[in-house]
């Protein structure tokens, strides 16, 4: 195998390999790699929620153009992730949450969402399983989700066609740069150098500990997200449901299961491939989900993960250039990046070829820590 | 919440864990004892419900309630009818009834699950009539019932042979029997049978009755269809060395007996990240242990069958040596002391081990029953997930079965993959050219078993919902 590529990609996520896609389609020799397999953390083992709600007010325009890359699927990369477009229904329970929810919606459509306020009997309407106890809700056309699990077995055909070398079970364990960038790849103990011009840099949690290798300090916290999926039940759910503060997703997919996420910490680090739920907050969401959808009571829970996910200390994303490091990229740390993923990896990769991308506010100098 | 820290917190109350029980109360340690069943005993010594008359001529019985008498007599915290199905950090231990749930803590955890049922698919092994072998010995054993009134009874091991006989005993009716090995199998493991002479000749005994019986008994032979007609099952039935061969016999009965093995219940061991290793004979991945039982998660012992598929005799060694370790990391047993009883102990269990391996030997299914799974048939009854999906998935780049399952959520649904692990092993092995042992192992998730949302719930207001820092706007 030829170990010189034009582009090395660390990290075979959503991020990472929608670069890698864009690149190879535009003519680059790209090398994929990833410590573990494709789409196995983060990306693989999200909510796959396509929500306006939950995304951070100035990424609503990235989540709005990443939320038609996913309805678009089938023409730029394949037909085979269920992906569906549903309301998008945020609710309130107290006069406080009511606050908070038309407070963060106003600020949401100031950023270019479509979120209109509805009463109680309005969104029973669009959503009869709610539960009645409801004061009001936030409904946006523009929701939906895709199926995170599948995503990875859809993208891996897509680089396979565009002749993508992929390397799974490969742990990178040194970066040099001297003409080339040179990377050492660690693979069942045996260590193999490859070579690219450029290196990006997308293997989420584990950005940190990749930019050490490259001499750049930043400050990464790895949050452990809990998921919750029930047995598969008789479909009653057609919209996305979330809550005020954020801190509920809930969705049906067309096979029965019920998906309920909404970012609850739980017990998992970088280092650690062993993560555990923190039961009180696995019985605060499990019981949140009940209040909103009493339907749910009827059901058992079948299923109970947990997925890492990259927040820095201004909860911003990192994209761009690596400074001092000529030909060196980076992107991580999205907040809601399932939903805006495939539009942020787009981007990248035309920053990348050269187009004309802005993405100073996303600048990682801002992070970097003095040595 | 209930904050008492138990010593010894011991999962499942077979002959493992009551032996751990036993061995541990001796000598006054807090001891908590949960099962799922209503009574103790676990599998082999599974007793009627309560308002059930027993059967006082089965052994079994006796030895049931005479470890039920114990239990009861000692301090031990006993709590039937309760199922856990979490265990998270610090050992908190999250256990439910039909109607509550329940939270404990114990400083130590023993983990006596024993097995599950391994089933090698076949068409329309999900169909209504065709249950597990082992499910059948519930039936017969507890509930004194037969499942059915013309009875088929497939697959391997001694399983065969017990359902069999207790079905003559009640007065049931069998129209055959279908063991994949060959009389040959069962001849060349026959001499090591004799290392328990008592338990030979309960066997001894339980095969004449077959033979008395006149059952007819297909040997080398596997099931390979099960198709409903009316009340009845079609049953065809091949050689296993032309399975692919269209030659059957058929059958017809009402209901189809079938299991291939028992696997040993590493659902808490994987939940807890501890390391496992792949054994054939001892029914397939197990925790590693060092030799008290003691699996790479510290204080964690995982004992029985689920640490090893020998039966019920060996299992009551392995509590027992446990128990001892615990006691002595307590500092209730000199060094001495648990080098003499380990020594006792372990000589013991070594003897009864022979035996066990023999079993063990004729009860893991032949390789060649990978080819009863046709292209269409259901590998993962829980999300209806075929060979072909797997074959598919593989195809795509699926070469472990963690990645298989997130591609197609195999041995996701509520059974976690207890049912498929093994043929799905199969299957991915077969298409991609890999051994078993190097596909890897489910990833360990809760619930271990399915819990109801209105139980894990609880009665609570809005306002009791734990709170928690809002998403940043």
């Amino acid at each position: 195998m030829n170990k010189t590529f034009d582009t090395i990609i660390v990290g075979a996520g959503i991020m990472g390999s929608t670069v890698a896609l864009f690149l190879a389609r535009a003519g680059k020799k790209v090398l994929l790699i990833d410590k573990s397999q494709i789409f196995r953390s983060a990306s693989g083992s999200n909510a796959g929620t396509l929500t306006i709600h939950m995304t951070r007010a100035s990424l609503v325009p990235y989540a709005l153009k990443g939320w038609e890359m996913w309805m678009n699927l089938s023409e730029w990369l394949s037909r085979d992730i269920e992906v569906k477009h549903q309301p998008g229904l945020c609710l309130a329970f107290t006069e406080e949450e009511e606050k908070l929810l038309v407070e963060r919606s106003k600020i949401r459509n100031d950023n270019g969402a479509n979120i209109k306020i509805l009463n109680s009997a309005e969104a029973q309407k669009i959503e009869p399983s709610l539960s009645k106890k409801i004061r009001c809700a936030a409904f946006s056309e523009i929701d939906g989700y895709a199926y995170a699990n599948q995503t990875g077995l859809a993208y891996k055909k897509a680089l396979q066609k565009e002749n993508i070398t992929i390397l799974e079970n490969s742990e990178v364990i040194k970066i040099k740069k001297n003409a080339k960038f040179s990377v050492t790849i660690s693979n069942k103990n045996i260590n193999q150098d490859y070579y690219a011009d450029q290196i990006v840099l997308a293997c989420g949690v584990w950005l940190g500990e990749i930019l050490k290798m490259m001499n750049v300090k930043i400050n990464l916290k790895c949050l452990a997200q809990q998921l919750i999926v029930t047995e598969r039940m008789n479909n009653f759910l057609n919209s996305v449901i979330t809550i005020a503060n954020g801190k509920l997703s809930l969705k049906q997919f067309s096979n029965g299961n019920v998906l309920i996420g909404g970012g609850w910490p739980g017990v998992g680090e970088t280092k650690d491939k062993f993560t555990s739920t923190i039961p009180e907050n696995l019985i605060g969401n499990i019981r949140l989900a009940c209040y909103t959808t009493p339907e749910l009571k009827n059901t058992r829970i079948s299923r109970i993960w947990l997925g890492l996910e990259a927040e820095t200390d201004d909860a911003m994303p990192i994209i761009g250039k690596i400074p001092d490091n000529e030909g060196a990229y980076i992107i991580g740390s999205v907040h809601s990046g399932y939903t805006s993923g495939p539009y942020m990896g787009k981007l990248l990769s035309e920053y990348i070829l050269g187009k004309n991308v802005n993405l100073d506010s996303f600048n990682i100098s801002r992070l970097i820590q003095k040595q | 919440m209930n904050n008492k820290v138990y010593d010894v917190a011991i999962i499942g109350s077979g002959p493992s864990g009551i032996a751990a029980a036993l061995e541990l109360s001796k000598y006054n340690i807090n001891i908590l004892l949960i099962d799922n069943n209503e009574r103790v005993g676990g599998q082999i010594y599974r007793a009627s419900p309560p308002e059930f008359k027993s059967d006082e001529s089965v052994e079994e019985m006796q030895i049931q309630k005479d470890l039920e008498e114990k239990i009861k007599k000692s301090n031990i915290v006993y709590k039937p009818n309760h199922t856990v199905w979490q265990i998270s950090e610090n050992f908190r231990i999250d256990g439910f009834t039909e109607s509550e749930a329940f939270v404990w803590r114990a400083n130590k955890i023993i983990v006596a699950t024993g097995t599950t049922e391994r089933i090698v698919p076949f068409s329309g092994w999900t169909n209504p009539g065709v249950i597990g072998l082992a499910a059948t010995t519930i039936i017969l054993k507890s509930q004194q019932t037969m499942p059915g009134k013309k009875i088929i009874i497939a697959g391997c091991g001694p399983l065969l042979l017990v359902v069999a006989y207790y079905t003559l005993k009640l007065g049931g009716k069998i129209e055959a029997i279908i063991d994949t090995n060959s009389k040959w199998t069962w001849l060349k493991n026959f001499i090591f049978l004799f290392s328990n002479i008592p338990l030979f000749i309960k066997g001894f005994k339980w095969i004449l009755k077959i033979l008395l019986c006149r059952i007819p008994i297909y040997s080398n032979c596997t099931v390979t269809s099960a198709e409903n007609n009316n009340d009845l099952l079609n049953v065809e039935i091949k050689n296993l060395n032309n399975i692919e061969n269209s030659k059957s016999i058929k059958l017809q009965c009402d209901t189809l007996c079938v299991g291939h093995g028992l696997i040993p219940s590493t659902d808490f061991s994987r939940l807890m990240n501890a390391h496992h290793k792949f054994d054939k004979y001892l029914g397939g991945w197990i925790p590693e242990v060092n030799k008290y039982f003691e699996t790479s998660v510290p204080n964690f012992y995982q004992i029985g069958d689920a640490s090893g598929v020998l039966g019920a005799m060996p299992a009551y060694e392995k509590g027992k040596i446990a128990a001892i370790s615990i006691i002595h990391k307590m500092n209730l047993l000199s060094d001495y002391e648990l080098d003499q009883q380990y020594k006792i102990l372990s000589k013991k269990l070594k003897r009864l081990k022979i035996f066990g391996e023999a079993i063990s030997k004729i009860s893991f299914p032949n390789d060649l029953l990978y080819k009863q799974i046709l292209p269409e048939t259901i590998v993962c009854r829980c999300e209806d997930i075929t060979r072909k999906d797997i074959e598919n998935s593989a195809n795509n780049g699926a070469h472990d079965l963690n990645q298989l399952k997130t591609w197609t959520r195999c041995g996701m649904g509520p059974c976690q993959g207890r049912t498929c692990h093994y043929a799905t092993s199969l299957v991915l092995a077969k298409c991609t050219n890999k051994k078993i042992e190097d596909l890897g192992y489910w990833t360990g998730r809760a619930p271990v078993r399915p819990i109801p949302f209105y139980v894990a719930a609880g009665d609570f207001t809005y306002e009791e919902i734990t709170k928690i820092e809002s998403t940043p706007i």
